[in-house]
């Protein structure tokens, strides 16, 4: 189905089979710089799903499009984004406004989203399912952009899900992205050419996570991504990130898309984990074969697998610094006691997860912080209701979890947000199972990862605002003591992706100074936009809203 | 135990904090107590206004005479905030001149009146035809009919203000507690109440909308109702946009930080907080204010909306309130009555000196505290 794009991008004609991402296209093309920042650094792909803003371009004369989340068309016309983009209004028709009704709305199209809609479905309800991607299926099942064969069993598990929810009747929205959070509740988005007001009777969160990295000098530089953002490139278009690519990490996603990786024809220079080896903790090993013994022999064959390839894989291990040279990115990393250096083209990191829970937040959920895995969880009742009713979340918005307990989540959330009832005995011990083996997984992969009071004083924290540790602590030390404070007097987490990066980073290090617990009050206060929103998309939205005088 | 200060700041605002940079810069021993909490200075977005916002008149046609009379505190304000951006080391102040734009012969005409009744006041006003809008300011839609220009108008950078001023007040030695005061004792030593009894010299009640409720112990009632207002910015672009735009019937302010940033704002309505103590942002003031400030200059629809906030203003009636609580009192206030950010440094400055015995540098009787007495 297949056919060839043709753009350029600053001039050069670039070649590319449709359905491919901008950000998918150019790095096959041997581009990695997309955007300038203020203080003259560039910045490429980093976590390839939307949420850094890093790779930003303008496309035909639109500025700040982001290349991971933007198609390839023929004839495009791709420059580079300049800092402050002249003031000129975008070409382009105004998106319709719509307001939308449904029953039952769902955000976000993974595992857990697409169970969901399928249960609200079979309990009767009208169920509008809105993703940020082009094609739904979420970050586990990554999907192939442009159709064709499955890459193996995950791939095709997610197509199968996929085509069911298609056949329950779920009106699907593809590549429509939650700006706005209000009481109601009431849910802004933008979809192409749309500009969605919606008010569901229940809503439903399924926005997944996005990937912690570790903040080391050089961690901003173009070529340096996530292991998911590499993932994408390779299952959902088959680009490889680079041709020499290190992968440095915490947990099971590393090994598997480096075997990914390596069966795709990359070089796998390096593998690292920060825990020590599965094997000094036989018993948490036991205890997931125990829970899920397919999953756990799954790994264990991953681990096989990479060993035949001759993959590099060291434990114990964390990166130090990442600098560019003529040969590539140099990565300096310590291993047990010794310092070590390797120079790839890619270098991907995920250091675990981080929940996308703005939309909770926003809407006044009660949170508790993990401090097993460093994030807020929701408190939610048995059906998955949030404090807040008629809200739901479900899957790895509420914390680390996995796609199989997602799954669950969502059959149990949808039923009963359509008014179909308590979750069934089965759906609860199924869940207590892939819970415990969750459990099992992260014990074996626990590590003490370096947090931010361990960076170097020259590393950026905030990678928009470009804020580095040493201002923070002169904040600090002039005694700025909440982080509303810090954020004032440094502008951290001012930039386009809203402090999801350093604001839990932040977070962590006050209260560790401070000797405090965490709390949501932690965090950087909830903010709309969730993501930076087009004027445009508000213009078009204001006729829905225009019966309210103007000094209210 | 810590000394008792010459002057007490209760409200660590831009209002309280210029009253502190003046009394310690004369040599006084200054406190501030602040809550640390919805402070409206940390929401403020930096317009510098001189000229009557129509947005006033409109929701307070009773306080008109009131603002009208307060002008020329205006321009002291501009200077005052000029004085501040010397001695501080730079604000990022811009005084490029406020546009208050007509679409209409008959908000031009309104303008017109307006622009008389201001220059009576010692404002120097400019009426621009459509043509001379468009020269000035090319960033406009075309098809206005005209604008009111106030040459000392402008802008400011809130953040690097208050960071500034904050380091300057740490380097004189001025103490800040975080306390939340919820009385105020009057008598030949006052006290303010919170945790714990202060007693100071002087008290000098700079707390914005909660100044209402502790002016009640210095004999005074006084309406400081909190007012949540909205604001958005963009991502940054090219630094096109010189003027504080405003709108002769609508509400709205728009301007550009050196940054590139665009800000939003102009008194739409946000939610006194039900969740936490901020202000919350609702759907209806961010959706209409944004749409207009892109009806009014359409490049800024090439940039995307990043944040919005809320804040609390306080109109009281229109008028600061400068001096003693009464003859003889030792509990002053400090209250710019709307606009608190461009009038803060001035009246804070000025209240400090009366507390002080000292010269407050301009004729503040018009301001007294007497109106308030019951």
């Amino acid at each position: 189905m297949t056919g060839t794009v043709r753009f350029r991008f600053e001039g050069e004609e670039v070649t590319a089979p449709e359905g491919r991402s901008l950000a998918a296209a150019l790095t096959e093309a041997g581009h990695r710089a997309f955007r300038q920042t203020d203080a003259g650094g560039a910045r490429g792909i980093f976590c390839g799903m939307g949420v850094c803003q890093d790779c930003l371009v303008t496309v035909d004369g639109t500025p700040n499009r982001r290349a991971c989340m933007t198609q390839a068309a023929e004839g495009m016309a791709v420059t580079r984004q300049a800092a402050r983009p002249p003031l000129s209004a975008p070409p382009g028709a105004t998106p319709k406004a719509e307001r939308l009704e449904p029953d039952v709305l769902i955000v976000g199209g993974g595992a857990a989203g697409l169970n969901a809609g399928i249960a609200a479905r079979e309990a009767g309800a009208e169920v509008l399912l809105i993703d940020e991607r082009k094609v739904p299926g979420g970050q586990y099942f990554k999907q192939a952009a442009g159709g064709g064969a499955p890459l193996d069993a995950q791939q095709a598990d997610g197509a199968d899900l996929v085509a069911r929810a298609q056949n329950a009747g779920i009106d699907m929205l593809a590549g429509a992205e939650v700006w706005g959070a209000f009481d109601g509740p009431q849910v802004l988005a933008s979809a192409p050419g749309r500009s969605l007001a919606i008010r569901p009777r229940a809503l439903i969160v399924a926005t997944g996570a996005y990937e912690r990295p570790l903040m080391i000098p050089g961690w901003t530089l173009p070529g340096v991504m996530t292991v998911g953002a590499a993932q994408t490139l390779w299952r959902s278009y088959q680009v490889l990130a680079g041709r020499r690519v290190a992968i440095f990490g915490n947990g099971p996603l590393n090994p598997q898309v480096a075997l990914e990786l390596a069966e795709g024809g990359a070089e796998i220079a390096l593998l690292a984990e920060a825990a020590s080896p599965g094997w000094q903790r036989p018993g948490a090993g036991m205890a997931m074969a125990r829970h899920d013994a397919r999953l756990t022999a799954k790994g264990a064959g991953m681990l096989l697998s990479l060993k035949r390839r001759g993959v590099p894989l060291v434990w114990n291990t964390l990166p130090q610094e990442i600098t560019q040279g003529d040969g590539g990115l140099t990565v300096r990393y310590r291993t047990g006691g010794t310092e070590r250096e390797v120079t790839v083209d890619a270098l991907c990191m995920n250091f675990g997860f981080q929940p996308q829970n703005e939309i909770l937040r926003l809407l006044g959920t009660r949170m508790s912080y993990d401090a097993r895995f460093s994030q807020l969880r929701p408190e939610r009742s048995e059906t998955m209701e949030t404090t807040v009713p008629g809200l739901f979340a479900i899957g790895d918005c509420c914390g680390l979890g996995g796609a199989p307990a997602a799954a669950v989540e969502g059959r149990i959330a949808g039923r009963a947000a359509a008014g179909g009832g308590e979750p069934t005995a089965a759906d609860i011990a199924e869940l207590a199972h892939h819970r415990r083996f969750q459990d099992a997984l992260w014990t074996l992969y626990a590590a003490d990862l370096p947090q931010l009071q361990d960076a170097p004083p020259e590393t950026l924290i905030c990678r928009c605002e470009e804020v580095t540790r040493a201002t923070l602590d002169a904040a600090l030390e002039s005694g700025a003591e909440d982080i509303g404070a810090v954020k004032r007097a440094t502008r951290i987490g001012m930039g386009r992706c809203q402090g999801r990066y350093c604001g839990p980073a932040l977070a962590g290090y006050l209260a560790r100074a401070q000797g405090r617990p965490l709390e949501d009050l932690s965090y950087f206060a909830p903010r709309v936009p969730i993501k930076p929103v087009d004027i445009a998309t508000i213009v078009a939205a204001e006729p829905l809203f225009r019966d309210v005088p103007d000094d209210g | 135990m810590a000394e008792t200060p010459d002057l007490l700041i209760v409200g660590g605002g831009i209002t309280g904090q210029a009253a502190a940079l003046a009394a310690a810069g004369a040599g006084a021993r200054v406190t501030i107590v602040d809550m640390a909490r919805d402070a409206g200075s940390h929401a403020n977005a930096g317009s510098l206004h001189v000229q009557m916002q129509s947005r006033f008149l409109r929701l307070n046609p009773h306080l008109a005479e009131n603002l009208e009379n307060s002008l020329p505190l205006y321009l002291d304000a501009v200077a005052e905030w000029a004085r501040l951006d010397q001695t501080l080391g730079g604000v990022e102040l811009a005084r490029d001149g406020g546009l208050m734009l007509a679409e209409t012969p008959e908000q031009m005409a309104f303008l017109e009146e307006k622009a008389e009744r201001e220059a009576r006041k010692g404002l120097s006003m400019d009426l621009l035809d459509a043509a001379a809008l468009e020269r000035i300011a090319p960033y406009l839609r075309p098809g206005l009919a005209g604008a009111e220009l106030c040459r000392d108008e402008g802008k400011l950078n809130p953040l690097v203000a208050n960071r500034k001023i904050e380091a300057r007040l740490a380097e004189l030695g001025v103490r800040r507690i975080t306390d939340r005061i919820d009385g105020i004792e009057d008598g030949g030593r006052p006290a303010a109440l919170g945790r714990q009894r202060y007693e100071a010299g002087a008290i000098l009640i700079a707390a914005a909308w909660g100044a209402g409720a502790l002016a009640g112990g210095a004999g005074l009632t006084l309406p400081s109702p909190p007012e949540p207002l909205h604001m958005n910015i963009t991502e940054p672009g090219d630094y096109a946009i010189r003027h504080l735009v405003q709108h002769a019937e609508r509400s709205i302010t728009l301007k550009q930080f050196r940054s590139g940033q665009v800000v939003i704002g102009g008194g739409w309505p946000a939610r006194a907080g039900t969740r936490g103590p901020a202000p919350e942002v609702l759907e209806d003031s961010l959706i209409g204010n944004v749409a207009l400030a892109a009806l009014i200059a359409p490049g800024i629809a090439g940039l995307r909306v990043l944040r919005t906030w809320a804040g609390y203003n306080t109109p009281v009636d229109g008028k600061a309130t400068i001096g003693a609580a009464a003859e003889g009192s030792r509990v002053f206030l400090a209250l710019p009555g709307d606009a608190g950010y461009t009038l803060g440094p001035i009246v804070g400055r000025a209240a400090a000196a009366a507390a002080l015995g000292h010269d407050p540098g301009i004729d503040i009787s018009p301001y007294s505290p007497a109106r308030w007495r019951s």
